[in-house]
């Protein structure tokens, strides 16, 4: 049983978060939050996604799984205003997603969870640094580290109590030095790692600008991102492994 | 009822039946592949378990794996994405434990990358190979079909057919597992059918087994699995071994069309047939030659049957008695004219002359190049160049001497300032007045007969027929010259008068 209703901005949000890493996904419909979580097929990034029920309009469900096609799912989001709000109801019998958006209504084929990717057991890491950051102070690295190479270096400067965001290309370097002022908050610890551009750009694109994002980072080890959308009722965990050290 | 070969497969590398030694060669590759950091090709047959022993392999070294295979679309940006993103990074779960984060990456039917459909692919997995921080295995049937720089870059490792003898037992097993009786001449039919096709024949068990609790040896489907014979297989049975009749059998399961059995077929029968034998079998390659030629005059393809029983069944007969030993088949040569300079120049002959370009190609272009031999004599080679409008390399196609020469460089310099010298000669001083002075108008006039004349002059230094017929086309194309100038004189005295007249 899923019965819900959301407005379309924070089901758009939500799912463009998922949609960066992964075709298709498995949506949790818990009974007080809607949580997806995906692994890319090269088994390199991850997103952890929770929707709280308060997030709704209304929420009804009982803890069932469905499988979606998510540019499907998005490409119906889209055909909402911002303002408008977005009925779901699943059909049980026929395994189906009835959407309603302004008198247009849809019928989503539902995709069978087993045959999506199993995400694997991620243990708790403990990562030594913590940066919280703006969207728009990432965004910038990441667009200027775009301009040289593809790949990124983070880094915590633990005697000047810095945030580094760089890249080194063939010819020419960048390096986007954040310091207390600049970051929300700070805890220095041992942090530096390489991560793939490609994934932390296609990121970047979710991660609303005036976002507050949680930068959780250690040394060769894989960084964490979090940040909240939909009023602070939405929280998204990306996670990225990092990037093989050529010599 | 679940698939027995998906079910069965097995989980670990020592599970892997047959190929012994390219099993433990695998296991070493990927043992000690922190050394050396090489992909593998590992190639051989359909269903000998080269997927399975991929997928074992990452099992027994603990590997996660990515596979990218033949139903995914692989164009150079789909690889970069899901196999380069895989190879340049540790994975999620192993790099969270602090430990190298290593997985797998497996391309399944590496030489089938589709030239137009998988644009880019083929070179993309190229660089990736060497590129890769992953382990990396390509899987393919046939390892030449992958390109020399893509088989350089990688170790291999070749599958053999498993024998029937290795088959059996793991029939066996399946059977015990199963709880199906069974008789063991059934399963050794079974292993016979599927020569070499370990997961042919677990599906033939399966199709056996279906709603039974018995296999007997009637209930094992008697017909054999279609196969498709390869060129050179083809190539031995005709121009060696097999009856008119076997040979066009087999005819029937090449994977070539008649047009194309034909060269190869023609190509390589010198190499075997002698004396009496070869005027036979021309005699009938000719003939498939005739219908190939009236399938494409009508476009009815159901002729193509008579050029194959003529390239298959009339070759075999034309053999006397049956040949041994071991032929080196080679590529038919003449796929296609690639001969751009030559198109080039035929048709550039063939616009000025007012020929077809068969015509410029087979009875013009020849006598150019015995006249202009090495760019001798030179001013005619210069009035050739001017009148055809030839560049440098298409002096050199046709009179042999090397394109980036000296002497062929300052021909076409020489032809182009003859071209406009001639132009200003006939345009009748509708140019006079530019820098170069339309005053000497005369004496350019003289210079571009002057050139005609050297055409004419050439007659002398060969005195044979081809020199005759020569001259006949280097009249016809100076009178042709000729009439141009005098058409533009036409024109420009018509109505429209020249700046000069006035001055």
């Amino acid at each position: 049983m899923f019965q819900a209703i959301v407005s379309a901005s924070t089901l758009r949000d939500a799912l463009d978060s998922v949609s960066v890493l992964v075709d298709e996904c498995k949506i949790r419909l818990n009974e007080d939050e809607l949580a997806i979580r995906a692994v890319d097929p090269a088994n390199v990034g991850m997103v952890d996604l929770t929707l709280d029920a308060a997030a709704f309009e209304s929420y009804e469900a009982d803890g069932g799984v469905i499988g979606v096609n998510l540019s499907r799912l998005e490409d119906i989001a889209g055909m909402a205003n911002t303002g408008d709000l977005v009925h779901l109801e699943l059909d049980e019998e026929t395994r189906k997603l009835h959407i309603q958006i302004e008198g247009l209504s849809y019928t989503l084929a539902l995709i069978d969870p087993d045959s999506i990717r199993q995400e694997p057991d991620i243990p708790d890491l403990d990562l030594p640094a913590t940066i919280v950051v703006e969207g728009t102070h990432l965004d910038r690295g990441i667009k200027a580290a775009d301009m040289v190479s593809d790949h990124i270096g983070l880094r915590v400067d633990e005697a000047d109590e810095t945030f580094h965001i760089e890249a080194e290309g063939d010819t020419d370097d960048v390096d986007l030095e954040l310091g207390r002022d600049d970051l929300i908050d700070l805890s220095a610890g041992p942090a530096d790692s390489l991560f793939s551009l490609d994934y932390l750009k296609d990121m970047n694109k979710a991660i609303p600008s005036d976002a507050e994002v949680t930068v959780e980072l250690g040394e060769e080890f894989p960084v964490k991102l979090h940040y909240e959308f939909g009023e602070g009722m939405g929280h998204v965990t990306y996670m990225l492994a990092p990037r093989i050290q050529s010599d | 009822m679940s698939d027995w070969t998906e079910k069965y497969r097995p989980r670990s590398l020592s599970a892997i039946r047959g190929n012994n030694k390219a099993r433990d060669q695998f296991r070493e590759w990927a043992e000690s592949w922190d050394d050396h950091g090489d992909a593998i090709i590992v190639y051989g047959s359909p269903g000998v378990g080269k997927t399975s022993a991929a997928h074992a392999l990452a099992n027994d070294m603990g590997w996660e794996t990515v596979e990218l295979n033949a139903s995914d679309q692989r164009t150079a940006s789909v690889i970069e994405r899901f196999a380069g993103r895989a190879a340049m990074n540790a994975t999620l779960g192993g790099s969270s434990k602090g430990e190298s984060g290593r997985q797998l990456i497996v391309l399944d039917e590496a030489d089938n990358i589709h030239g137009n459909y998988d644009r880019g692919g083929a070179r993309a997995i190229t660089k990736l190979v060497k590129e890769a921080g992953q382990p990396m295995v390509l899987i393919a049937n046939e390892f030449y079909e992958m390109s020399r720089g893509l088989r350089n870059a990688c170790e291999s490792i070749e599958f053999r057919d498993v024998s029937a003898r290795s088959i059996v037992p793991v029939l066996r097993d399946i059977c015990r597992q199963e709880g199906i009786e069974y008789q063991s001449e059934a399963l050794q039919r079974i292993a016979d059918a599927n020569s070499g096709d370990l997961r042919g024949a677990v599906n033939d068990l399966q199709a056996a087994a279906e709603g039974r609790d018995e296999i007997t040896e009637e209930s094992v489907a008697t017909s054999d699995r279609d196969r498709s014979v390869g060129i050179f297989e083809f190539l031995d049975q005709v121009l060696k071994e097999e009856s008119a009749q076997q040979a066009l059998y087999t005819s029937y399961d090449v994977d070539e069309t008649p047009d194309d059995l034909t060269k190869w077929v023609e190509d390589n029968m010198l190499d075997v047939y002698e004396g009496e034998e070869i005027a036979r079998a021309y005699e009938f390659l000719a003939n498939a030659d005739r219908w190939l030629g009236r399938v494409r005059a009508s476009q009815d393809y159901s002729y193509w049957r008579y050029a194959g029983d003529n390239l298959a069944a009339g070759v075999a007969a034309a053999r006397d008695g049956t040949k041994g030993g071991w032929t080196r088949y080679g590529r038919p040569q003449f796929w296609r004219s690639k001969d751009k300079t030559g198109d080039e120049v035929a048709r550039r002959v063939a616009e000025s002359s007012g020929v077809s370009m068969s015509i410029a190609r087979r009875r013009i272009v020849p006598y150019l190049s015995v006249m202009t031999h090495h760019c001798k004599p030179r001013d005619l080679t210069v009035a050739m160049a001017a009148y055809y409008e030839f560049e440098e390399k298409h002096v050199a196609h046709v009179t042999g001497s090397g394109e980036s020469t000296n002497k062929v460089q300052s021909i076409v310099e020489d032809a182009g300032e003859l071209r406009g010298e001639a132009m200003e000669a006939h345009s009748g001083g509708a140019f006079a007045g530019t820098p170069s002075g339309g005053s000497d108008g005369d004496a350019e006039a003289a210079g571009g007969s002057d050139s005609a004349d050297g055409v004419e002059s050439t007659d002398d230094p060969d005195g044979t027929d081809s020199a005759a017929e020569a001259a006949e086309v280097d009249d016809s194309a100076s009178e042709s010259a000729a009439d141009g100038g005098d058409a533009d004189e036409a024109d420009s005295d018509d109505g429209q008068s020249g700046l000069t007249d006035f001055f």
